[in-house]
């Protein structure tokens, strides 16, 4: 009985979402009406949504959203990213596609001081393909690798989406944060190998340049200093806090977002650029706070129809083998991606799929890491890729199409799904940091 | 037509510097716990309740500036009339999330006065209703954004189909 009327409800919570409602009210609404059907009473269900409304996010480890997406905003705008573009590209003079492999170099390093995609994938678009167009870089090869590329930033911490992951899941914030740093960096390595690789097959698609050997003027030289040596700081305080076990994630969040003021303020960043970044931070929090309202009424749905084993006994009745129950997942998330937002569709899937991932015996903390990888891979794929749209905005170049752009992004999308099953077959490349962490 | 869109504006900055003071607040207590042996008190109580009264601050503003997070695949495909429909529809239901929230929340908001809620432990007791009435009136006036956005959807005003006129600062071109 629960079951159906759950069924029912994520149906209209489909349709819903399809025509255009926002999520967090499309799921609201669908939990309420969910609710009432259940038992019955109008009062009770409209009270489960006031009780959610002021208790979902009344816990100190929310405050970690609102103050990493500010530190990731001062950062993106004190133009700490160009400097750590111009760093990478000259520690990196002898490579093939040398600007190519800059830009996924450079957005490692920036992922691990903000926590979107789309901040990076902004940025670098401004900041690295005009220098890959002015080098004569193919189109779609350079496209590629910028939004390819902004895929680190939901890996590698701090990253909203592996907050989110942790909070719907219990798990905890610091142990997943710490579990992305190595799926990055072979991730990133990976791209980076794909870069050489296609250039010394086809040397055409990104020449190789003499660098000008103009001395840095010392403005230069201390502008580069500062960003770089800021980042590394800020990195080494965060992500070293936690680690350590210095920081919760919350002191860690705390603490970045200071000290990403003050390198703002270092930077030149003054009255107006920081009241923007405060305003813009706030504009990027609010929505994500409010699903996860939103969302808590939801599983509170979910939980009282028993939606969980209900939808586990239709995989397990027919009989599904463990690896089709997996692919399922991955083609749900990539449909899903290229339909909704990452936040909205971990809030969506993540209450039903853990629970069953936890039956066919995966560690929930590689289960993440393999999902917060296919989800994004949702983000370059046709026809709503939010990655490429991104990228389309911010590219300082009307000729650029999204065709172009997706059709150069299509190794990176190959490579992050091998990079998730790689993640799945190794459960240890996720889990080997948290656990000799503390 | 343009003031609960300035007021919204205002609710919000206070909210963003209050997510700034709380990261000085955090500062704080975890240097007086290293170097002094003495955490700011009541720290946790203060940021649990912090979370999610700006949470509810910046809603307003959230749905002037068109920033809930939604998707456009299906009205991308439709003629303006049929997509301003769905517009409506989805605020509408949007009206009816939170006037059910008003009224819950009025009720718990009441009580929470009357009796004196609190919450905590030890020295530090927190009451309820201060939060409880963000929520409430935060609620409201998200019931009434929506509203607004009909109007102004109607009247033709939304600027890129989205946005109400002025709900972005001047001068940021994100």
């Amino acid at each position: 009985m629960g079951g159906d009327i759950v069924l029912w409800m994520l149906g209209l919570l489909i349709i819903l979402i399809l025509l255009g409602t926002h999520i967090g009210v499309a799921l609201a609404v669908c939990s309420g009406l969910g609710v009432y059907l259940m038992i019955g009473s109008y009062e009770a269900a409209i009270s489960i949504l006031g009780n959610t409304a002021y208790e979902a996010v009344r816990k100190d480890v929310f405050v970690v959203i609102p103050l990493f997406v500010l530190m990731g905003d001062f950062i993106s705008r004190s133009g700490a990213a160009s400097d750590l573009y111009r760093i990478c590209d000259r520690a990196l003079k002898r490579l093939p596609g040398r600007l190519a492999i800059a830009t996924i170099a450079g957005n490692t390093v920036f992922a691990a001081v903000t926590g979107v995609s789309i901040a990076a994938a902004a940025a670098f678009s401004r900041i690295a393909y005009p220098e890959m167009k002015k080098a004569g870089y193919k189109q779609t090869f350079a496209l590629g690798a910028v939004a390819g590329s902004a895929c680190l930033g939901m890996l590698i911490p701090p990253s909203v989406l592996l907050i989110v992951w942790a909070i719907l899941t219990e798990l905890s914030v610091g142990a997943l944060f710490i579990a992305g740093i190595i799926p990055g960096i072979i991730l990133a390595l990976m791209f980076a190998a794909y870069v050489v690789i296609s250039v010394m097959h086809k040397p055409e698609i990104a020449p190789a340049f003499k660098a000008d050997l103009v001395p840095l003027t010392r403005q230069e030289v201390r502008s580069e200093l500062i960003g770089g040596l800021g980042i590394l700081g800020l990195i080494m305080l965060v992500i070293g806090g936690i680690w350590q076990g210095f920081f919760t994630p919350t002191e860690a969040a705390g603490f970045g977002a200071i000290g990403a003021f003050v390198i703002g303020l270092i930077k030149g960043m003054r009255g107006k650029e920081i009241l923007e970044a405060i305003y813009q931070a706030g504009r990027t929090t609010a929505p994500i706070m409010f699903l996860l309202i939103a969302a808590q009424m939801y599983s509170r749905l979910l939980a009282l129809g028993g939606a969980v084993s209900f939808i586990q006994g239709l995989f397990f009745s027919i009989g599904a083998e463990p690896w089709m129950i997996i692919a399922l997942m991955m083609v749900i998330w990539i449909v899903l991606g290229m339909l909704v937002d990452s936040v909205s569709i971990i809030l969506l899937t993540v209450p039903i799929f853990a629970p069953i991932a936890a039956v066919l015996g995966i560690d929930p903390i590689a289960f993440a890491i393999f999902g917060i990888l296919v989800i994004e891979a949702g983000l370059l794929t046709p026809p709503f890729g939010l990655l490429v749209y991104t990228v389309k905005g911010a590219v300082p170049d009307p000729s650029v199409t999204l065709g172009q752009i997706f059709w150069g992004s299509t190794p990176y999308f190959i490579l992050i799904l091998v990079a998730a099953l790689i993640v799945l077959l190794f459960p240890g490349l996720a889990t080997w940091l948290p656990d000799i962490m503390f | 037509m343009g003031v609960p869109i300035k007021i919204s504006r205002g609710i919000h900055l206070i909210s963003a510097f209050w997510t700034m003071a709380l990261a000085v607040l955090i500062f704080g207590d975890v240097m007086g716990r290293q170097l002094f042996g003495a955490p700011i008190p009541g720290t946790k109580e203060i940021l649990q309740n912090s979370v999610v009264s700006i949470a509810f601050l910046q809603l307003p503003l959230a749905i002037y500036s068109g920033s809930m997070l939604r998707t456009s695949v299906f009205a991308d495909a439709v003629p303006p009339l049929f997509r301003k429909v769905l517009r409506t529809i989805s605020a509408i239901l949007g009206v009816g999330v939170f006037v059910a929230l008003v009224w819950s929340t009025s009720d718990s908001f009441a009580d929470a006065y009357r009796i004196g809620e609190y919450e905590g432990e030890g020295s530090l007791r927190v009451p309820t209703w201060p939060v409880r009435g963000v929520v409430l009136l935060m609620s409201a006036f998200v019931t009434l954004a929506y509203i607004q956005m009909i109007i102004l959807d109607w009247q033709g005003k939304l600027m890129g189909e989205l946005e109400a006129p002025g709900a972005i600062a001047p001068g940021n071109t994100d």
